[in-house]
């Protein structure tokens, strides 16, 4: 039986006035990605932001490895934040740095590593996001897509168990699609889980090994993606054709 | 309407003293960011040295030729030298360099930090498990607290020589008669207290950049506001503060 790494217990959260999340529950289990699907608005985000930290949530539990991760205090999450990383929608890279220096920055941060060793690890990351080349130029030298990449590759560096991707594969054409699939699988492949949050159907469909769907801030749906597609649900098939 | 405006003025006071304590525990805890902390003296202090040096300088020139005219007529001309130092050194170089680096630092700093909380590189760090504090408000807060009384001072002394320059040629003191007086008329305390000051005023410029670039929202516009914002309540704390150190200080020398 595989071991459950996080669990949410009926999460709730409240933006002013707007209920997004109504008492979320699920589970992720080693090894395993999970599709967060749902319309813009839906609370996809938020979620992930909460799962780190990022937001507080109003109510619930958020355990990771059984421990009680929500509510603790910025030091502690500091340090759940070096084994759940979050890749963001937008890069999120430092923009005074460069493509170095963003991928390294964690090492330096969180490690002892020599310098070399430091060099050597982000060009071994930078060979398999395919940007050996672009070491040395600054984030506005890139396009959307080797942003995401370099992203990525920040979010990974430190061999997180967990990566959060949050909507990683939106706005980029087919090809660089296709690059950032094949990065979630490697990781993938090397035991370590995730949670992918996007709009992207195909793309959820060929990483995940589940699929959540959100709707009117709890999940609506629960399974595989052969599930998903033998699903008779009227919603899942309207969201399955409007994506 | 006046009640919604000072509870919002009592939650931002709130806030700033967080952020304050915040600071305060980053200082005495590891990790120590003592290579991010020299950049920014490079590049807010160093960077400053110019600037600083014109504006004392010409202030010095100003206050001997004003004082010169103004006090010939009683005969008092040689006055001027103990005069133009003493309120140079006491209070318009700490001022006019304080006002000067919380339009030019603070402005700099509140959005350099706002256009990061835009861009979510504030959100990267913390998801990076790194304190923004430490690696944001730390390095700039030190660095100002440690350049500003130093700028002050190098723009209160410049302005000393630029008011020799004046005395020399417009009202023929000699030179040595002038920084004799200059030197009898300054005491440590001068010295020391105005850079007591700037190091506040430092660190109220930098506290207030760096809250209003944590708050920043509302993408390029909001970073436009909270510039406005910083150097606009900065220079009236500064102006406000100044009354009441400069009692303080004249107490206690």
């Amino acid at each position: 039986m595989m071991k459950k790494i996080l669990e949410l217990k009926d999460i709730k959260k409240k933006f002013q006035n707007k209920d997004v999340h109504k008492g979320i529950s699920f589970s992720l289990f080693k090894g395993e990605t999970v599709g967060l699907l749902g319309y813009s608005g839906a609370g996809k985000s938020v979620l992930l932001r909460s799962i780190i930290g990022l937001e507080e949530i109003d109510s619930g539990q958020i355990l990771y490895n059984d421990q009680k991760i929500d509510h603790l205090d910025e030091n502690e999450l500091n340090k759940i934040r070096q084994r759940i990383s979050y890749s963001f929608q937008s890069g999120a890279l430092f923009d005074s740095m460069n493509v170095f220096e963003n991928i390294a920055f964690p090492l330096f941060e969180h490690t002892i590593l020599s310098e070399h060793e430091i060099d050597l690890k982000v060009s071994q990351v930078l060979n398999l996001i395919g940007l050996k080349d672009a070491k040395e130029l600054m984030p506005s030298d890139l396009s959307g897509g080797m942003q995401k990449r370099v992203g990525l590759a920040r979010a990974m560096i430190l061999d997180p168990e967990i990566i959060l991707y949050d909507e990683p594969t939106a706005g980029l054409d087919p090809v660089n699609i296709e690059i950032i699939l094949n990065i979630m699988q490697n990781f993938k492949k090397r035991g370590f889980s995730g949670i992918f949050v996007t709009h992207d159907i195909p793309a959820a469909k060929k990483v995940c090994d589940r699929l959540l769907i959100l709707k009117d801030g709890k999940i609506h749906f629960d399974g595989s993606p052969n599930d998903f597609d033998k699903s008779q649900d009227e919603y899942i098939r309207t969201f399955s054709m409007s994506c | 309407m006046s009640s919604i405006t000072s509870l919002k003025y009592f939650e931002t006071t709130g806030k700033i003293t967080h952020l304050f304590i915040q600071f305060t525990q980053a200082c005495f805890s590891r990790p120590f960011y003592l290579n991010r902390l020299l950049e920014q003296i490079v590049r807010l202090g160093i960077g400053s040295i110019s600037i600083s040096l014109v504006i004392g300088i010409m202030t010095g020139m100003v206050m001997t030729l004003q004082f010169g005219y103004g006090l010939e007529k009683f005969g008092g001309t040689l006055y001027v030298p103990a005069i133009v130092s003493m309120s140079l050194m006491r209070e318009l170089a700490p001022i006019f360099t304080s006002l000067l680096i919380a339009g030019r630092v603070g402005s700099g700093i509140s959005a350099e930090i706002g256009a990061m909380n835009v861009t979510q590189q504030i959100d990267a760090l913390r998801a990076l498990g790194t304190s923004p504090i430490r690696v944001l408000v730390v390095p700039r807060v030190l660095a100002t607290m440690i350049s500003l009384p130093l700028l002050a001072m190098l723009s209160g002394f410049s302005g000393i020589l630029g008011g020799l320059f004046i005395a020399q040629t417009e009202f023929n003191i000699p030179p040595g008669f002038y920084l004799n007086k200059v030197f009898s008329s300054l005491s440590y305390g001068d010295v020391f207290g105005s850079m007591f000051k700037c190091a506040f005023f430092a660190l109220i410029i930098t506290l207030f950049a760096c809250y209003k670039g944590f708050q920043t929202k509302e993408g390029t516009k909001g970073v436009g506001n909270t510039t406005i914002w910083v150097v606009v309540n900065a220079s009236i704390v500064i102006l406000i503060s100044d009354f009441f150190l400069s009692k303080l200080l004249i107490l206690l020398f």
